[in-house]
């Protein structure tokens, strides 16, 4: 809403300068974006008005705040000779003129209208500089004066060319379905059952409450004027309107509420207006068709209750002052006031709203600043909050630097992690750009991105994690998606680093499993987006057998990485993890610790050379089960190399396990130790032909 | 050389005799050798002066004196400096501890990471609990429960992020499922589940329709409080909010609060804070203003108690909503908030660990 300054002085007479106007306007309730300043001490302040107070998108409705602001009085419109803001007193009744029926007095409670006779003139100099002023360009006479009570009143009102309107009548109904009509704007526009319409005889000549039509349109060449001034349902012509696709002055007034009580005043400010600058005059009665009245509510507001919400005390007098300027009936009551806001408050319903308004303008800045007593002790908080800052510290002293992407991405992108059924990606119905038009199925589309982002700009070595959330058919999952590329250290002078491998962030997904107190189990597995043989399904070791999916680990392939624009060289492993999953597999072991062994342990290491297809974890399990029927217990179990090559037989592979014993009760003799090694090697040539190096 | 007689010439010529002889020598004992013969207490040529002190003829005694000691002065302070090169020399015959270490790695948080971690640590200081909400919900928590009817223009497809197809939940089936606006959709879940008294914040993301440019981002984190109970006030609300800026910002901040509209909060007030940077005189940071906005807040309106089926006349409560990379730009100064979802390393490293 732009204010201009001296029209506003019309209704309140204020000292004060646009400036200091426009910083109380700001702290009552309106923003300020703008003060522009006009010649000879004018100015025009822009003023952000919020959706609840659409009575302020009119000069009238900001100059009762800047009165109340101020504690000066408001001059009203009236149709006292000599009124600053004139009315022109019109009687009302029947018109032999023009007719008007209200065939649906739900969507429109109310509609006044008046017959004018136009001479045709131009609008003055003053009348068009202020429509300027605030933003509005001026058209004809006619159309500036209804514009200009717009602005001053807030209230829409429309004029048709009274000889085009069939059967010199005006019905309020709805419009038929497929009924048509073309709007000022030129458009032609296909109406349905639920959009009001005002018709005459005929045919439609407006939409309600949003734009006229084209037919009936007021000219220069206009000779009688049927003004419109009517209330419309909010809802009806917020639905119309975006159905239409068609926001104008009006609708965007009519949506958020009108004032019901206006439509007379409107008309007779709209009388004066004709006299005074000789366009016209109002010919005949004033049609007022409004057959329920609308009371003005009266709420209740407690002295203690006051108080209480703002956590201060605002003296009677001021509480009365402000209700009042702000144009409210207030009566004192044994524990407070009760008041009757004026109809164009559309937003003051209950208590609560008569508090915000004397809080408002007692002022925000006087409540003291007071620190709430504790009544209880604090709520447990969500254990996702400490689980995820634990990974977040695992990642970072692994190395990991942290990223956060979008939960959106493009759907071909989320394509490659996409499994079948109800885990499809989840498509956004209305995004804004393809880019963002599909819900992440995993993290590891927006770390490859992240990924790519460094490697254009230059680093080699990036390693980047993100905690997040990930979305599926089944609902939402929060996990932690690990990228690594390059070297697993920086640049040295002392030797020269290795590249990153599966090993790498294989031994980081162990580690946030072993944060979590997870045992993970890693199968080979095929993934879209992981290269064959370089991929890992990660499965939990449960207690009751089961074994959740907790997530996946591999080598992305060469064309993912290419598609994500990826040095084609790159060898980027990632990794992902449910976390929820994680944090349900969990094994809750004893705080206890486990007393120190008393006895010495004994080391032994094997070398076997076995098939090279034989997993590693074969081998545990065997050494595992050979263990516990041998004499001396089996305390650890390390896989210290791994050798082809030169002396191995093709399809072999050499395997050292470094076996460490230790008894709880004794120190374990050499031969008991050895007796072990043997039980072990026995069962390894047994069930795999190991042959001892 | 312990027959050079002591003169101011002498003096002269065996100091630079022995720095050129410190000079030539190729080893650590060469040196001490050449230090010996000059200032060795048996044999040295400062010695043999000093002796010759007493000896020398009452009248002379004064002048040999001076010279000794201007002799021996010299002497032991190009001596000093030798050791001390000398140290570093020994050094480099072991290791070079100049040389660079090596650094295990370490990553970095990410700056909304920190930023929402401090805000955790404040608020629970606070005594409030820190709990999470689901990002994906319904039309009845994200709106209708916080008094935005149907009919409310904050629903509008322009702004709000639907999705196209549902996910179970526990919305009816009329209700679609959407990208949470705010993250005030907890308020109402975690109100459903407890009884008052309630001291909690919500961080978390969120999700408008919004393209991304340098100063809004389609999704963003935000951190909501929400405190209810018997007796709470604006005033409260100011209070704590007070005590969340000096811990955030700076112990001299002041709170100010400008009315606004939301439609679940009641009265309700943008939280400005005074600049920490002009101390309000008016600076880029505050656009001149002296005045921040960091979020919106307000007393929960009634019709969000009745929702849940609190009893709106006994409860009084007071919510904020706070935007996380609002606070992240302010405290590190960050100019384009694009800068946190590229995870550029040159970025992410300028954060702790
Ligand atoms: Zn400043």
């Amino acid at each position: 809403m732009r204010l201009l300054v001296s029209w506003l002085r019309d209704f309140v007479e204020v000292t004060a300068s646009a400036e200091e106007i426009a910083g109380g306007l700001d702290l009552r309730g309106f923003e300020v974006a703008a003060i522009e300043p006009l010649g000879d001490g004018d100015a025009v302040i822009d003023v952000e008005v919020t959706a609840n107070r659409p009575d302020c998108l009119s000069v009238v409705g900001l100059a009762r705040e800047v009165a109340t602001l101020y504690d000066r009085p408001i001059t009203l419109p009236s149709s006292e000779d000599g009124a600053k803001i004139q009315l022109k007193p019109i009687t009302t009744g029947m018109s032999d003129r023009l007719s008007v029926t209200i065939a649906d007095d739900e969507l429109c409670p109310r509609y006044a209208a008046a017959v004018a006779e136009a001479t045709g003139v131009k609008s003055p100099a003053w009348m068009t500089a202020r429509l300027q002023a605030a933003g509005v360009r001026p058209i004809s006479a006619i159309v500036d004066i209804t514009n200009y009570v717009l602005l001053e009143l807030g209230h829409p009102t429309h004029a048709f060319d009274l000889e085009k309107l069939a059967g010199a009548e005006i019905r309020v109904r709805r419009a038929s379905p497929g009924e048509a009509i073309t709007t000022l704007d030129g458009i032609n526009r296909t109406l349905d059952a639920d959009m009001l319409v005002i018709a005459d005889r005929d045919r439609p000549q407006a939409v309600a409450g949003v734009m006229g039509g084209a037919r009936a349109e007021v000219s220069p060449t206009t000779r009688i004027v049927a003004f419109e001034s009517a209330y419309f349902k909010p809802a009806s012509v917020r639905r119309t309107s975006k159905r239409l696709g068609l926001k104008t002055e009006a609708s965007s007034r009519f949506e958020r509420g009108a004032d019901c009580n206006v439509p007379a005043i409107a008309l007779q400010r709209i009388g004066a207006l004709m006299d005074r600058i000789g366009a016209g005059r109002i010919v005949g009665p004033l049609i007022d068709v409004y057959p329920r009245r609308r009371e003005p509510a009266r709420i209740h507001m407690r002295r203690v209750r006051l108080a209480t919400l703002l956590g201060a005390t605002v003296p009677d007098r001021e509480v009365e002052r402000i209700l009042r300027t702000l144009g409210l009936a207030v009566d004192a009551a044994a524990d407070g006031w009760d008041a009757s806001p004026p109809t164009f408050r559309v937003d003051l319903l209950r208590e609560v709203d008569l508090i915000e308004e004397v809080g408002r303008h007692f002022g925000f800045d006087k409540l003291p600043a007071t620190f709430p007593v504790v009544t209880a002790p604090a709520a447990a908080p969500d254990p996702r909050i400490s689980r995820d800052q634990l990974v977040r510290r695992v990642m970072t002293a692994a190395g990991l630097s942290e990223a956060v992407t979008f939960g959106f991405i493009e759907a071909h992108a989320a394509e490659p992690f996409a499994a079948a059924g109800s885990d499809r990606p989840i498509g956004i119905a209305n995004p804004l750009s393809a880019k963002f038009d599909t819900l992440r199925p995993s993290l590891i589309p927006g770390l490859l991105d992240a990924v790519a982002h460094n490697r254009r700009h230059g680093a080699d070595d990036v390693g980047l994690f993100e905690v997040g959330t990930r979305f599926s058919g089944h609902g939402e999952t929060r996990a932690v998606g690990v990228a690594w590329t390059g070297s697993t250290a920086a640049v040295h002078w002392s030797d020269s680093p290795r590249a990153i491998d599966f090993f790498d962030v294989k031994g980081i997904v162990e580690r946030v499993c072993g944060a979590l107190g997870v045992m993970p189990r890693f199968e080979p597995c095929h993934e879209a987006f992981l290269v064959p043989g370089q991929a890992a399904r990660i499965v939990a070791a449960s207690a009751n057998g089961s074994a959740p999916i907790l997530g996946v680990m591999g080598r992305i392939t060469a064309d993912l990485a290419d598609a994500r624009g990826l040095p084609q060289q790159d060898q980027l492993f990632v990794a992902e993890l449910n976390l929820d999953a994680m944090w349900r597999a969990r094994i809750e072991t004893t705080e206890a610790v486990r007393p120190l062994p008393r006895h010495p342990f004994v080391v032994r290491d094997l070398s076997i050379v076995v098939a090279d297809t034989l997993p590693a974890e074969i081998i545990r399990g065997t050494i595992q089960a050979a263990g516990e029927k041998a004499p001396a217990p089996l305390a650890g179990i390390t896989f210290f190399d791994r050798y082809h090559g030169k002396g191995i037989p093709d399809g072999a592979v050499s395997v050292s396990v470094r076996m460490t014993f230790q008894a709880a009760d004794r120190t374990l003799t050499d031969a008991e130790a050895q007796a072990s090694v043997d039980t072990i090697l026995a069962s390894l040539v047994r069930e795999h032909a190991a042959v001892q190096r | 050389m312990t027959d050079i007689l002591p003169s101011s010439d002498s003096v002269r010529q065996l100091v630079a005799q022995f720095d050129a002889e410190l000079a030539q020598a190729k080893s650590t004992r060469d040196r001490q050798t050449v230090r010996d013969r000059f200032l060795g207490r048996k044999s040295g040529v400062v010695a043999a002066w000093m002796q010759m002190i007493a000896t020398a003829p009452p009248d002379q005694k004064k002048q040999i004196g001076r010279w000794a000691n201007e002799l021996k002065k010299a002497i032991e302070e190009i001596w000093l400096g030798y050791q001390q090169a000398e140290a570093v020399v020994v050094g480099l015959q072991g290791i070079d501890v100049t040389l660079p270490g090596r650094a295990p790695r370490l990553g970095h948080r990410h700056p909304l990471t920190l930023v929402r971690d401090r805000l955790e640590e404040i608020f629970t200081r606070m005594g409030f609990a820190v709990v999470e909400g689901p990002e994906v919900e319904d039309e009845w928590h994200c709106f209708d429960a916080l008094n935005m009817p149907a009919e409310h223009p904050a629903r509008d497809m322009q702004d709000t992020l639907y999705l196209a197809s549902p996910i179970p939940g526990d919305s009816p089936a009329d209700h679609r499922t959407l990208l949470r606006t705010h993250t005030s959709s907890m308020q109402i879940r975690y109100m459903q589940a407890h009884a008052p008294p309630i001291r909690i914040v919500v961080p978390g993301r969120v999700y408008r329709r919004d393209d991304l440019d340098l100063t809004h981002s389609p999704a963003f984190g935000q951190i909501e409080g929400l405190a209810v109970g018997e007796g709470l006030s604006l005033a409260d609300l100011k209070g704590t909010l007070l005590a969340f800026a000096r811990q955030m910002f700076s112990p001299t901040v002041r709170v100010r609060f400008r009315p606004s509209f939301f439609p679940y909060t009641e009265p309700s007030a943008e939280i400005d804070l005074s600049c920490w940077q002009c101390e309000g005189a008016g600076c880029a940071m505050c656009k001149k203003t002296g005045w921040i906005e960091i979020g919106g807040c307000g007393m929960v309106h009634p019709a969000v108690f009745e929702a849940v089926g609190y009893d709106a006349e006994r409860n009084t409560g007071f919510a904020w909503g706070i935007g996380i990379e609002r606070i992240a730009i302010l405290r590190y100064q960050v100019e384009d908030i694009r800068l946190f979802y590229e995870n550029d390393l040159r970025f992410l490293e300028q954060f702790p660990y």
